[in-house]
């Protein structure tokens, strides 16, 4: 014992013994606390007040419809998205705080359904954003519903439910298809790289070719005009 | 009563020249008229027989005669009877006369069927886009757009077998029909 190196040390292990303890609490909570976004598409839709009302009640599994985006966690989308409607809906999805979940119901989320003729609606959902579940069913029943949601909180408690992190790391691919449905001045009011740069999800995909489009394109956004409501009306002649 | 009123709109109808009238049921007249004459006739229903109702117009494409049907349906609400007036109008360059100083709804109407098949109305008060505010391709409606065309050269399909349905043909799920036999324009003889 003649020199310090040699006092034996036991290491400590790195991290927080308590940590996945702690994750399993966190991953429990989030999946038995759900607000879905109260923003629906298509004919789908029709399905929701049953499952959400007395007949079928989501309310017993902890799901609750919510007004606002922002305090939302799942986006459904129940039906035919319009290629209008698309952007609505991307610009949506973006404003969701993270972790957030898109579940696409019916079939023309998957493949354009009875609309898949149709030159307005997009055919595909997961090109624009990523999906965590489908649906399928034209259209589903609510029962199809809830065991949709449930086997969500069920990958939700397992922690695999992740396709959010995907839209930080690939956020160059769905831009690309979004820029190519809706042209190259696409933008939205999000800043989805400083988001990625916020959760540490800045990877390979996440900026490219299409990202160096939107910053050639980008034009700074502009406060609203704020206008009281009987300012509303246009003079009249 | 409606015999009466059946007996007198038909006396009413024949004083425009080239018209032709089938009375579908007692309720339901077709006309055909010159497209030069239509102004008139909806003119002489809404102010001597009380068809002050424009429930639609309506647009048919007729590519092979080159030729638009516009279809006029006035409502009555004295007799309790629908009037429908065709005309007929040349695909090009697809201009017509607007209705609206008979029946203001039309405006509605012209501008939708402006946007759908490119008919321009002349003295409508709004030609702007209606619905497809962020379309800036062709008339939709028209015969000569390729719909099938356009989804396949703008938008991508889903794979007809990915991983995702394995898993569900695996529990006994899946396609039952394949696409090909249920699209009919993709059926192979």
């Amino acid at each position: 014992m003649s020199s310090i190196n040699q006092i034996p040390v036991i290491e400590a292990k790195k991290g927080n013994p308590l940590a996945r303890v702690f994750d399993e609490l966190v991953r429990f909570c989030r999946s038995r606390s759900l607000f879905i976004l109260h923003y629906c598409t298509g004919c789908g839709a029709i399905e929701l007040p049953p499952a959400m009302t007395s007949r079928f009640d989501m309310e017993r599994l902890g799901i609750q419809p919510m007004v606002s985006p922002r305090q939302a966690d799942i986006l459904l989308i129940t039906g035919y998205v319009s290629i209008k409607t698309l952007k609505r809906v991307i610009l949506t999805y973006e404003q969701m705080g993270s972790p957030k979940y898109v579940i696409g119901i019916c079939s023309c989320t998957v493949n354009g359904g009875m609309y898949w003729q149709s030159y307005a609606t997009a055919k595909k959902l997961d090109e624009y954003m990523p999906v965590d579940l489908y649906i399928a069913g034209c259209m589903p029943r609510p029962e199809a519903v809830i065991a949709g949601l449930q086997q969500l909180m069920d990958s939700i408690h397992a922690g695999k439910a992740n396709s959010w992190e995907d839209y930080y790391r690939n956020y160059d691919y769905y831009l690309g298809n979004q820029q190519k449905l809706f042209g190259d001045n696409w933008q939205t009011p999000t800043d989805v790289i400083a988001e990625a740069k916020h959760y540490n999800l800045l990877s390979k995909g996440t900026l490219g070719v299409h990202t160096r489009l939107l910053e050639q394109h980008q034009q700074p956004l502009e406060a609203l005009e704020m206008r009281l409501g009987h300012n509303l009306k246009e003079p009249t002649e | 009563m409606s015999q009466e009123i059946a007996h007198w709109l038909d006396n009413l109808l024949e004083e425009i020249e080239g018209i032709e009238i089938r009375r579908k049921s007692s309720r339901r007249v077709r006309v055909d008229v010159p497209a030069d004459a239509l102004p008139a006739l909806l003119e002489l229903l809404q102010g001597r027989a009380g068809y002050i109702h424009l429930s639609a117009i309506s647009c048919v494409d007729w590519i092979e005669d080159e030729e638009f049907e516009l279809v006029y349906h006035v409502w009555s609400y004295e007799s309790h009877s629908l009037v429908s007036a065709h005309i007929r109008i040349a695909r090009e360059p697809g201009v017509y006369l607007s209705v609206y100083d008979l029946y203001q709804p039309a405006a509605f109407f012209e501008r939708d069927i402006h946007e759908m098949y490119g008919i321009h109305f002349e003295g409508s008060p709004n030609m702007d886009k209606f619905i497809l505010t962020e379309w800036d391709g062709p008339p939709p409606m028209r015969k000569e757009f390729d719909s099938e065309a356009y989804i396949n050269e703008h938008l991508s399909w889903q794979a007809y077998n990915p991983p995702w349905l394995q898993a569900l043909i695996a529990e006994g799920g899946g396609v039952v029909i394949p696409p090909e036999e249920q699209r009919f324009s993709r059926k192979k003889d």
